[in-house]
């Protein structure tokens, strides 16, 4: 009876853990009044958790768009740049470890105040590399300061 | 004796699967449980407000708890009334300021007995004649709910999603409150 039991919490759990498997979101937002369209400078800033280099993903990735990009710790004072970038990755093992979530945020350099928003989150059976990711996400935030205009 | 284990079994499974449809449910988040109780209010504006929230989206079954436009701009709107950090809400254009929050970061755990969401907005407050902003600024609030607040996980990081939009309405009302209009 127990070992019944016990396999149909085991299933029960698989379930739940399996249950987000396919989930898939990509979505990017722009501050309305804020102006990115005119930047050409951006500093991403190292998220201090991250030991696997996500900013220089970033800033290749920017760099491949043609903008000047530079990456290095984040500090108070950032270098001169148009734009702060600043960054959340969020990691989930299965078999082995992928990117589950990542989340860019373009900064006004002078308040850090939130100008645009990049979000994806792919589960396991739909996972991106890294780099991928960093595509994706910079790829929906440029397309929607395209489509604003700003 | 087969027949009885069997009958266990299919209960066993059935009320498994019950349980894990719904522990898989997340539930979107309330306006009222977004609308701060206690106010620390410096000045009442005698002006009036338009209000613009966006960032939001709504909550997929399988999802973490999601905060939509509509319902932070409903809670905005009545902790702005119930604090009378301005004289009224006008909704639309029309008011004598344009107040936009952009919800640009959530984050939201995935286990534990504890649940601390995290969530920053920009705020902006423009005046609504020349379109200058008066005052800008992003605002980052966290809240945490034990086991003690709810026993359900989806209803605890619910409630632990509304605690932290609710502490992101008191900290904005009450930054508003000290500028000088």
């Amino acid at each position: 009876m127990w070992r019944t039991s016990a396999v149909a919490v085991l299933a029960c759990g698989s379930l739940l853990v399996n249950s987000g498997c396919a989930i898939n979101r990509a979505t990017a937002s722009v501050t309305p009044g804020a102006d990115i369209a005119a930047a050409r400078t951006f500093y991403v800033a190292q998220t201090p958790e991250d030991e696997r280099g996500i900013e220089k993903l970033i800033r290749d990735n920017l760099v491949k768009r043609g903008y000047k990009a530079n990456a290095g710790p984040a500090t108070a004072n950032p270098p001169a740049a148009d734009v702060v970038v600043t960054y959340v990755d969020r990691w989930m093992w299965d078999i082995t470890m992928y990117m589950l979530e990542l989340t860019v945020t373009f900064r006004n350099p002078t308040n850090s105040f939130p100008m645009a928003v990049g979000n994806s989150y792919h589960t396991s059976l739909s996972r991106l590399s890294p780099e991928q990711m960093v595509d994706e996400v910079l790829g929906n935030i440029f397309n929607k300061v395209k489509e604003t205009g700003k | 004796m087969i027949i009885a284990r069997s009958a266990l079994s299919m209960r066993s499974i059935v009320l498994a699967g019950a349980i894990a449809l719904l522990a898989g449910c997340a539930t979107p988040t309330t306006y009222e449980g977004m609308v701060p109780t206690a106010f620390d209010i410096a000045k009442r504006h005698a002006r009036s407000v338009s209000l613009a929230v966006s960032g939001g989206r709504e909550t997929d079954a399988m999802d973490k708890p999601q905060i939509t436009d509509a319902a932070f701009t409903q809670a905005l709107a009545e902790a702005i009334a119930k604090s009378q950090t301005f004289s009224r809400v006008v909704q639309g254009a029309g008011g004598d300021y344009l107040l936009t929050v952009a919800m640009t970061g959530m984050e939201q755990p995935s286990f534990g007995f504890s649940f601390t969401v995290k969530m920053e907005a920009g705020w902006t407050l423009r005046r609504a004649s020349t379109g200058a902003v008066v005052w800008q600024q992003a605002i980052f609030s966290e809240h945490t709910a034990t086991t003690s607040d709810a026993f359900a996980a989806v209803t605890r990081l619910r409630l632990a999603t509304e605690g932290a939009a609710r502490n992101n309405i008191a900290q904005g009302l009450t930054r508003i409150s000290r500028l000088d209009l």
